[in-house]
């Protein structure tokens, strides 16, 4: 399959040695994007007697949480285990599985920048995409967002809100980058040429460790460039050929192995990955 | 008129086939199909400037430097402040859902005496005859830990002649009591983990709940060369990032540290203080490797190791974590090595008769509080320690509903820390004196008042508003008003006297020696911020952030490695009853092989009884099994040592 080429990529580098998992970024993530917190009661619903509540957030299946964070182990017992934490965004693949089987083009790779768009008013919610996406980076509304009294008046003006029934995901905060464009213009700066920093996304903006770097990978000027090559650097599943625009560092072996990246130069199928299981 | 029947026919064919034709029937089908899927409520937007205001949170224990940003005026999310060194631009889970918080509707809407609505004059008298009819018989309990409103409090009690104001139980006030009570210091200890080339965090779970976390965090993050240990009874979230975990119970981290020492010393290592000779007879004759490995489990060849590494470093550190005995050791041992640990001065005060920052860690909330008038600002006490505290009327300050508000007589309302003016002197624990000022970004909606304009209502302390007593402050701490506005942080990079420091060798030779309840395994209770703090429940968008490990469903988990789990005859998932203390909590068992084996690591924070939905409920309260043991030699208590027994239901 042939990967579409653009001038500017961009892409996150991730220090997993960094991350101490704390969920800084998934709360600021949340709050960017106006992601409701999940409540049981639905006080639109006037046949409550008829249905069950909705999920709160216990049911991870069921969350919304284009920024989420998983718990690694190296799976040894006391003392010799070790953890680490592994914060994943949409990975807004070179190549991404969840553009082509989308029945209704409510997601494309096509703007300058390669982010994968997602055009909610266009879903359908059929969750093809969910299903082809090997990151569990998509999201489907199972419910109506609610914010509980009061809340919503402080919703944030980059994002508008989704109603139940569409798929969602992580944009890179996509109005952030038109905000830098636009501020880029003002400014006399071309707006396809933007300074490291001039765009970043909310998680990486929040992190305390800065485990977040985020940047055009195509760009010399921006870090991420430098640090998408370094030697611990890897891609989550990597043999599948999806190209993710998210890297990984870390200098723990078992950590660069579970990202399954052993047979990143055409192992195919089938080859041993001691990491599983 | 009569119908033919020709003509009733005519009619029916003609309605049939005008029925077929017209579009209304089905644009109304199409309709009622759109309509009855629609949404009952269309969120709408607020566009306009958006901009980032400085200004400081007070959710997490030691306050984050923040901007909050807001459109159109309108606050929606926080952010870090770049300018500010506690944040570098980062920030904690807790205060990231500041604004949220603030819009809750779990917050006070007005003055309520036991649950009815009165007015703030009311509110003032009904306080101002208490207080005169109790005289000296009051107590404070401030969750606010760095801030100014603490010495308006302080000065209320004076002017009632009383001393008795209480702090949450926390690391700061432990770290004062070693290093002010049993070693004779002044000032307060930071630690230069930034600079620093070998940090050994001992006990201090750093890089999560401890300290200024943010902070720890950005000298983590900066500091590229230096080697940092985690030593704890469990592999914290700081532990998934050190170069090395070492597996310490918590009641041994006054012993390890000491077995540290002891290489140290043997290495040559001595201080120009009074009682050094003591100090070292005492480790070598008492702390030999030998014996902390027996009396602890640690491994001699560890702490060697550690002590090598601490040696061979240029500006090493040990932060510790825990009772008062594990931080006088790692001070004594701070001192010996004359690495990055740091003596930070106290900035003036505003209030005159107010007691200073290490008076008001004086006095040990752990022994039980009981006042005629008690008042409790921003903190939590019937939660976290409902045995301990009790008031003959007592006054809560909040901004949100708490089981304190709820136990409380008289809730006065506070407006969030986003509608305030208010201040962050010094978080315990970093390098260097940082004075901060917090602005209110949005304008209070409700019925609330300063706490510190209601005290100082009821009192005469020379100030008409809490403005006033922050300008005074302002002045006292010798920073410019107008950068501290703009969220820029005043930094003193002076140290405080150590002449005259002892090394306390005669209390900590006692008050190191591990001591352990009776129940079966040991607790390892643990803090995640995004879980919630002592004072400060889990947020709204917290609850999806944390992790089966801690709750599924309305069920808190505790961990244990899969060694502890065999012996105690439970597996993945089973139900258990964990018994100790005074109390009991149920909770699911996770096998994580990253806990000390006898060790249950347990989350704090949960099984609130009152607040929002997101917190209340959930899992179970892990400070109603915790067992205060006293520091005997140490003249503190302690949470350290805790047991439970564990049975399977």
């Amino acid at each position: 399959m042939q990967t579409k080429e653009f001038k500017i990529q961009w892409g996150m580098v991730i220090d997993i040695d960094k991350c101490t998992g704390c969920g800084a970024c998934m709360v600021g993530c949340q709050v960017e994007n106006n992601i409701a917190p999940m409540t049981k009661k639905d006080p639109y619903n006037y046949v409550q007697a008829l249905t069950t509540d909705r999920d709160d957030a216990a049911n991870k299946l069921k969350t919304l949480t284009w920024m989420n964070v998983y718990e690694l182990t190296n799976g040894e017992t006391f003392p010799n285990h070790e953890t680490a934490y592994l914060p994943r965004p949409c990975m807004q693949c070179g190549n991404p599985a969840c553009v082509p089987v989308c029945p209704v083009v409510a997601t494309e790779k096509n703007e300058e920048g390669g982010i994968v768009s997602q055009i909610y008013p266009r879903c359908i919610g059929c969750r093809y995409c969910m299903a082809a996406c090997p990151y569990h980076a998509r999201y489907f509304n199972w419910f109506d967002p609610l914010w509980p009294e009061g809340m919503d008046k402080g919703l944030s003006p980059s994002t508008s809100v989704r109603p139940r029934g569409v798929v969602e995901k992580c944009s890179f905060c996509h109005s952030r980058y038109l905000d830098a464009k636009d501020k880029a213009r003002q400014d006399g700066d071309d707006p396809m040429n933007l300074a490291d920093g001039a765009y970043n996304t909310a998680c990486a903006d929040i992190c305390p460790t800065k485990a977040i770097t985020f940047g055009d990978l195509n760009n010399p000027e921006h870090k991420v460039h430098e640090l998408a090559k370094s030697k611990n650097s890897y891609r989550l599943l990597e043999k599948l050929g999806l190209a993710p625009q998210v890297y990984y560092m870390s200098e723990r072996e078992w950590v660069r192995e579970l990202g399954d990246n052993n047979n990143a130069d055409g192992g195919g199928h089938g080859a041993p990955s001691k990491s599983h299981g | 008129m009569s119908v033919a029947r020709r003509a009733f026919i005519q009619m029916s064919v003609g309605a049939t086939v005008g029925i077929l034709f017209t579009p209304t029937v089905w644009t109304a089908l199409d309709d009622v199909s759109i309509w009855t899927q629609n949404w009952p409520w269309i969120p709408s937007l607020k566009y306009g400037e958006v901009k980032g205001v400085p200004t400081v949170s007070k959710m997490c224990e030691s306050g984050c430097a923040v901007k909050v940003r807001t459109v159109a005026g309108e606050a929606f999310g926080t952010e870090g402040n770049m300018d500010n060194p506690l944040s570098g631009g980062g920030i904690c889970p807790l205060c990231a859902n500041g604004v949220q918080v603030m819009n809750s509707p779990t917050r006070i809407k007005a003055p309520m005496l036991n649950g009815k609505e009165i007015s703030w004059d009311d509110a003032n008298k009904l306080v101002s005859e208490k207080l005169a009819a109790a005289g000296s018989k009051v107590a404070v309990i401030s969750g606010d830990q760095t801030g100014t409103v603490n010495e308006v409090f302080s000065g209320l009690l004076a002017s009632q002649g009383s001393d008795a104001f209480y702090s949450m139980p926390s690391d700061m006030q432990a770290a004062d009591k070693a290093w002010t009570g049993l070693m004779g210091g002044s000032g307060q200890i930071g630690y230069d983990m930034e600079n620093a080339d070998v940090v050994l965090l001992a006990g201090a779970d750093a890089l999560e709940s401890w300290g200024p976390t943010v902070a720890n965090m950005k000298a983590f993050a900066n500091n590229e060369n230096g080697k940092f240990i985690f030593a704890g009874p469990m592999q914290t979230r700081t532990a998934s990032v050190t170069s090395k975990w070492v597996p310490v119970p918590a009641e041994g981290m006054a012993a390890f540290t000491l077995g540290i020492t002891y290489y140290v010393l043997q290495a040559g290592k001595s201080v120009p203080a009074a009682d050094f000779d003591q100090f070292k007879a005492m480790v070598i004759s008492g702390y030999t490797p030998a014996k902390v490995e027996a009396a602890t489990g640690v491994k001699a060849d560890a702490m060697a190791e550690i002590a090598k590494q601490l040696l061979a470093a240029d500006n090493p550190v040990v932060v510790p974590g825990g009772s008062v005995a594990a931080n006088g050791a790692a001070f004594a041992l701070n001192l010996l090595l004359g690495g990055a640990m740091k003596v930070l001065p106290e900035f003036g005060k505003a209030v005159e008769t107010a007691m200073t920052r290490s008076e008001m860690l004086k006095q040990d909330i752990l022994k039980g509080v009981s006042a005629d008038v008690l008042m409790v600002y921003e903190a939590n006490p019937f939660y976290a320690l409902p045995e301990q505290v009790k008031g003959a009327f007592t006054v809560a300050f909040d901004s949100v509903e708490t089981e304190t508000t709820a136990a409380a007589d008289l809730v006065l309302p506070t407006p969030h820390a986003y509608e305030r003016a208010d201040d962050l002197a010094t978080p315990y624990g970093v390098a260097s004196a940082t004075y901060s000022l917090g602005v209110p970004v949005s304008k209070p909606t409700l019925n609330v008042m300063n706490a510190a304009d209601f005290v100082l209502g009821l009192a005469d302390l020379g100030f008409e508003n809490f403005d006033e007593v922050l300008e005074a402050k302002v002045t006292a701490v010798g920073a410019d008003m107008d950068e501290l506005a703009e969220g820029a942080a005043y930094v003193l990079e002076e140290s405080a006297d150590v002449s005259g420091v002892t090394l306390a060798a005669s209390v900590l030779g006692k008050a190191a020696v591990p001591v352990k309840g009776t129940g079966a395994v040991a607790l390892a209770p643990y803090t995640l911020l995004n879980v919630g703090t002592a004072n400060q429940a889990t947020t709204p968008n917290a609850p999806c952030t944390i992790s089966n490990n801690q709750l599924i469903g309305d069920n808190m988990v505790v961990m244990m490695a899969s060694a502890t789990a065999k012996k105690l005859g439970v597996g993945v998932g089973s139900k258990v009853k964990l018994s100790g203390g005074n109390g009991d909590c149920e909770a699911l068992v996770q096998v994580f092989e990253g806990v000390l084996p006898g060790v249950v690591a347990a989350p704090l924070g949960m099984g609130h009884t009152v607040g929002d939905e997101f917190s209340k409920g959930k899992g179970d309260n892990v400070y109603k099994i915790l067992t205060v043991s006293s520091e005997a030699a140490a003249g503190a208590s302690t949470w350290a040592g805790s047991t439970v027994n564990v049975a399977k239901i």
